[in-house]
């Protein structure tokens, strides 16, 4: 709407404007000037943690695979607690035969079937999940420490770059098949074993990823200007370089998860995992794949490979479902 | 008027050299000096790729100088230095950065950003001490102090270069570098920070070294210019003697780009360009040569005659 | 100079985003008016919308944005209401060009420079084979870029900012469209550089008649090459002229603020005018005039009601209340004074005006 501003004259416009736009005159005066209004003028309501939780949420093939997940590992640890529920190692014996009960197909007995001597399916399933599970996470908590702690000093400290490159290059050739067998030979199967053998060689991906990260993050300003303010290097990669990289930190420890339960099948199958005593998915899968010609049998092979299944893919869209929703790229 | 000032900082063949993909070496700045004077606003001009940004941050060592020498009120603060001096030096002389975007870490509360420094210093605070600090710092800036408790993105680029701004000034610092500080800025929102520095400049007696590419806005801030090519000043004057007479052909050419906000003065505007082959070199060698008044040129004999009589019939 | 003919008439465009779930409205209510052969400046800081605008006009508005209200006719169609991205395929690189501001970001690091210029003429004019190849040629010596023979084969990497953005404007005008739209084309570039780019721009102007309108918040290349300025605040645009009248008699509060803050025009030693404050928020609904939480000289009113336009002049528009026959005398900032007795004294007659 484009109005002329004519000069007043006998026909008095105000009055007529006036009425036209029911404007009080009186609200042509000058009005009391506020700095501090302009000021909290406000910019945006962008939140990153926030912007990350509704990215996250608005997925619902993570959300479905987060409550599959946790109610995966809530049962795996409840199970025992649970009234009725059989030793894993137990040899059950038919008392009526006093033969063991082998090979039973699921029944309401035993909810998956026993295996070829006679053990609860259903309890070593569990079980063997828990200790699988706890071997992961336990390998994903110590990789991601030193990984990180290792990474971050390399990709930060220019003198060390050279020769620490120099380390992994030489260490990253090792095959790391190579060196889980040796451990594993060397100082004979055991939970710790395992723990020990998957620690020495896992940390060494995480480092190179975050040390990259660092590298390309390490010269923006606000670093320069930390260290122009004498913050000292442990302080810069606490605060202003590390809580950039938690999107792909949370990423890689995500998909090291089922790696390392991927590992510690592959090392039982070859014979040097677990004891037999100790059930594991690796053990498990192992027996089954035994006896996985016979079609009756092949139970004992699908259902540790089922479980073993649900928890990769979860931990895999999990963290590639969280790495994406906390990229700040990605927050509109 | 430069008789008995108080020399601040001093640089001496200052030269600062990168390394380049390839093998090679870039010399970014070729052998600089100038000294700065307690009080005074010093201004650094010159386009991109000329060496400026790297003088700075060579002076607060974030750089390394390669060679020559920065005398900080007499002594060596270039190279390997002791614990001490360079605590002093992080204390006494803060910078400034251009990109408000980037110059904030985006993690961190405007309270941890504005007194990161202060947790370096290492002198024994309790928390209300610091945060009456931060508040102190925060309103000097004219930023309300509730802002700390709030994240660098919930604020303008305005208000982030005065976060930047309030950073610096909580060290207590006596010279600070100002690297482009308002370039990345609102065209308005430029009027205000140069305000702010200026005010701040007076209430504290601080000394400046402002860094720049727009001539227009060091002509409003300086009291004395360097101007600076590919890594060698090429000038150096009081602001107005360097505006009354630009004697370098490469002042002359920035001088005559500077953009008017007027139309019938920039339609007429004809832009002279700086060619470096307007020099001859081959026998008679440059010298940073004095032409008077405390202005210098890089020249020749032969062009500082010239220049000379340029001063001369101009006056 | 322009000739009288509108080619494109937008009218009360309201533009709105999505953000994290809450509506942003970037432009609330536009009009614009742009003549055959004219050069337009679309003056504004951050947050004024004036990317986003033209963004509108060739469909490149982010996939979160969309026009709510409001109409562009440009040669019969209605921009605002094309939702289909094949139907801008005819107006966008076609009929409208945009050339960005960073030219690395713009060029495709991959491809040579003259394969991407090929590529419109290509597209565009059915061009294959030599006779692309010699359009590329003239079209590079056009843009001023020597042995075009030998340089059509580098990468954008091998050329200096200064001819990259060379490059961006040889592609952005190869089709010859009606409109190039030029968003911050020199902010990258050095002062030196930016004088050849925009003399640049002119000549071809000249030589394929086409309208620009330059986006920028640098008012000294509004002063370089602007015929006619819009100045944008928080969404709308708030005065419109010939730039001498803009220069010179400026109206709105906000352009006084923006040329008064200018370094060139201010005393050393006296602060610099400058605005105080930030730009409003604008996923909040905005009462009154947008600027006047800002503005120490605001009205009452100001604070209640949306200043309508005022006419100043045929050619000039204001909208501001203190253009109102009801409101009283304000005087200008100094420095605005000082403008407008350059124009020598005519100003304060303008046809209209009444302050």
């Amino acid at each position: 709407m484009i109005r002329d501003s004519i000069s007043a004259g006998p026909m008095s416009p105000e009055a007529i404007l006036a009425a036209a736009d029911g404007l009080d005159p009186a609200l042509f005066e000058p009005a009391a000037f506020d700095a501090s209004a302009g000021e909290r003028g406000g910019y945006s309501n962008y939140s990153y943690w926030r912007s990350t939780a509704r990215g996250f949420l608005k997925n619902k093939v993570a959300l479905f695979f987060l409550v599959l997940l946790v109610a995966l590992l809530a049962f795996t640890f409840v199970q025992p607690l649970l009234p009725g529920q059989k030793s894993p190692t137990k040899i059950h014996i038919d008392p009526a035969t006093g033969m063991q009960y082998r090979n039973v197909e699921p029944c309401a007995e035993f909810w998956f079937g026993t295996n070829t001597i006679g053990q609860d399916l259903w309890a070593r399933i569990w079980s063997g999940t828990r200790t699988s599970l706890m071997i992961g996470l336990i390998v994903g908590a110590v990789e991601m420490i030193v990984g990180i702690g290792f990474g971050a000093i390399w990709g930060y400290v220019r003198r060390l770059d050279g020769v620490i490159t120099e380390i992994y290059n030489v260490l990253n050739n090792i095959p790391t098949t190579i060196v889980l067998m040796l451990l594993s030979y060397i100082l004979r199967p055991s939970f710790k074993t395992m723990v020990i053998a998957m620690c020495a060689t896992g940390w060494l991906g995480l480092a190179r990823f975050v040390r990259n990260q660092i590298v390309i993050i390490r010269d923006r300003e606000y670093n320069l200007a930390s260290r122009c303010l004498g913050t000292p290097t442990r302080r810069i990669i606490l605060k202003n370089l590390l809580p950039y990289l938690v999107s792909v930190i949370m990423l890689q420890t995500a998909l090291s998860i089922p790696g390392t339960i991927g590992w510690e099948v592959f090392l039982t199958y070859i014979g040097l995992g677990l004891p037999v005593s100790i059930p594991s998915l690796g053990n498990l899968v192992n027996e089954g794949r035994q006896i996985m010609m016979s079609p009756e049998l092949r139970y004992q092979l699908l259902f540790p490979t089922v479980v073993l299944s649900m928890i990769t893919i979860s931990f895999y869209v999990l963290g590639n479902a969280f790495s994406d929703a906390s990229d700040p790229r990605n927050h509109v | 008027m430069s008789g008995e000032r108080e020399t601040v900082l001093e640089l001496r063949d200052l030269e600062v050299s990168f390394k380049v993909k390839g093998g090679g070496v870039f010399k970014a700045v070729r052998g600089v000096s100038f000294s700065i004077y307690k009080g005074e606003t010093f201004g650094l001009v010159g386009e991109s790729g000329s060496g400026k940004t790297s003088i700075g941050r060579a002076i607060v060592r974030i750089n390394g100088a390669s060679s020559g020498s920065i005398l900080y009120k007499g002594r060596e603060i270039s190279g390997r230095i002791s614990k001490e001096l360079d605590r002093e030096v992080v204390r006494k002389i803060q910078m400034i950065f251009q990109d408000p975007m980037a110059s904030l870490n985006e993690r961190a509360k405007v309270d941890y950003i504005v007194s990161e420094g202060l947790y370096n210093i290492g002198v024994k605070r309790t928390e209300e001490e610091r945060r009456a600090m931060v508040a102190k710092a925060l309103l000097e800036v004219g930023l309300l102090p509730e802002f700390a408790s709030r994240f660098p993105h919930e604020f303008s680029g305005g208000q982030r270069q005065r976060i930047g701004i309030a950073r610096a000034l909580i060290m207590e610092p006596e010279l600070v570098v100002a690297d482009e500080p308002i370039s990345a800025l609102d065209v308005s929102i430029r009027a205000q920070v140069l305000n702010l520095l200026s005010a701040i400049q007076k209430a504290k007696g601080l000394t400046y070294l402002f860094i720049a590419h727009d001539l227009s806005v060091v002509r409003f801030i300086t009291d004395r210019i360097a101007v600076i090519n590919k890594g060698e000043i090429v000038e150096l004057a009081e602001t107005e003697e360097l505006f009354r007479n630009p004697l370098h052909p490469y002042t002359r050419a920035l001088i005559s780009a500077i953009p008017q906000p007027d139309p019938l003065v920039e339609r007429k505007k004809v832009v002279t360009v700086y060619d470096p082959k307007c020099h001859d070199y081959s026998t008679d060698k440059p010298q940073w040569t004095d032409v008077g008044g405390g202005h210098f040129v890089l020249a020749n004999a032969k062009e500082a005659d010239a220049y000379r009589e340029r001063i001369a019939s101009g006056r | 100079m322009a000739n009288g003919e509108a080619i494109l008439e937008a009218r009360g465009l309201v533009i709105k985003f999505n953000l994290r779930g809450r509506a942003l409205t970037a432009i609330r209510g536009a009009s614009l008016d742009l003549y055959e052969g004219e050069t337009l400046a679309i003056v504004g800081e951050s947050g004024s919308g004036k990317s986003v605008l033209t963004k509108s006009l060739v469909g490149m508005l982010d996939r979160n944005g969309w026009v709510d209200s409001g109409s562009a006719m440009f040669e019969g169609r209605d921009l605002a209401k094309i939702k289909d991205e094949r139907d801008w395929l005819g107006v966008r690189g076609k009929k409208i060009s945009m050339v960005f501001q960073d030219p690395m970001t713009a060029l495709n690091p991959l491809l040579t420079i003259g394969a991407q210029i090929r590529e419109v003429f290509e597209l565009h004019h059915g061009l294959s084979g030599k006779k692309a190849d010699y359009a590329v040629i003239e079209m590079l010596e056009r843009v001023g870029i020597d042995n075009p023979e030998e340089r059509r084969r580098q990468y954008p990497h091998e050329f200096s900012g200064g001819m990259r953005q060379r490059v961006v404007i040889a592609i952005a005008v190869a089709c010859k469209p009606r409109i190039l739209i030029c968003d911050e084309p020199t902010t990258a570039l050095d002062v030196t550089i930016q004088a050849q780019i925009l003399g640049l721009i002119k000549a071809l102007q000249r030589d394929l008649s086409f309208t620009t309108v330059y986006i920028t918040h640098d008012l000294g290349v509004v002063a370089n090459v602007a015929d006619r300025v819009a100045v944008m605040y928080a969404g709308r645009i708030v005065e419109t002229g010939l730039a001498e009248e803009v220069f010179y008699d400026s109206r709105h509060p906000y352009t006084w603020a923006l040329l008064s803050s200018l370094p060139q025009l201010g005393v050393k030693g006296k602060p610099l005018y400058s605005i105080s404050g930030t730009p409003p928020n604008l996923f909040n609904e905005i009462r009154g005039d947008a600027f006047a939480p800002r503005n120490p000289k605001a009205l009452k009113v100001d604070f209640v009601a949306e200043p309508p336009e005022f006419a100043v002049s045929p050619t000039h528009r204001a909208s501001t209340w203190l253009l109102d026959p009801r409101a009283p005398r304000i005087e200008p900032p100094p420095a605005i004074l000082a403008m407008r007795a350059k124009l020598g004294g005519s100003s304060s007659g303008a046809a209209g005006g009444r302050l």
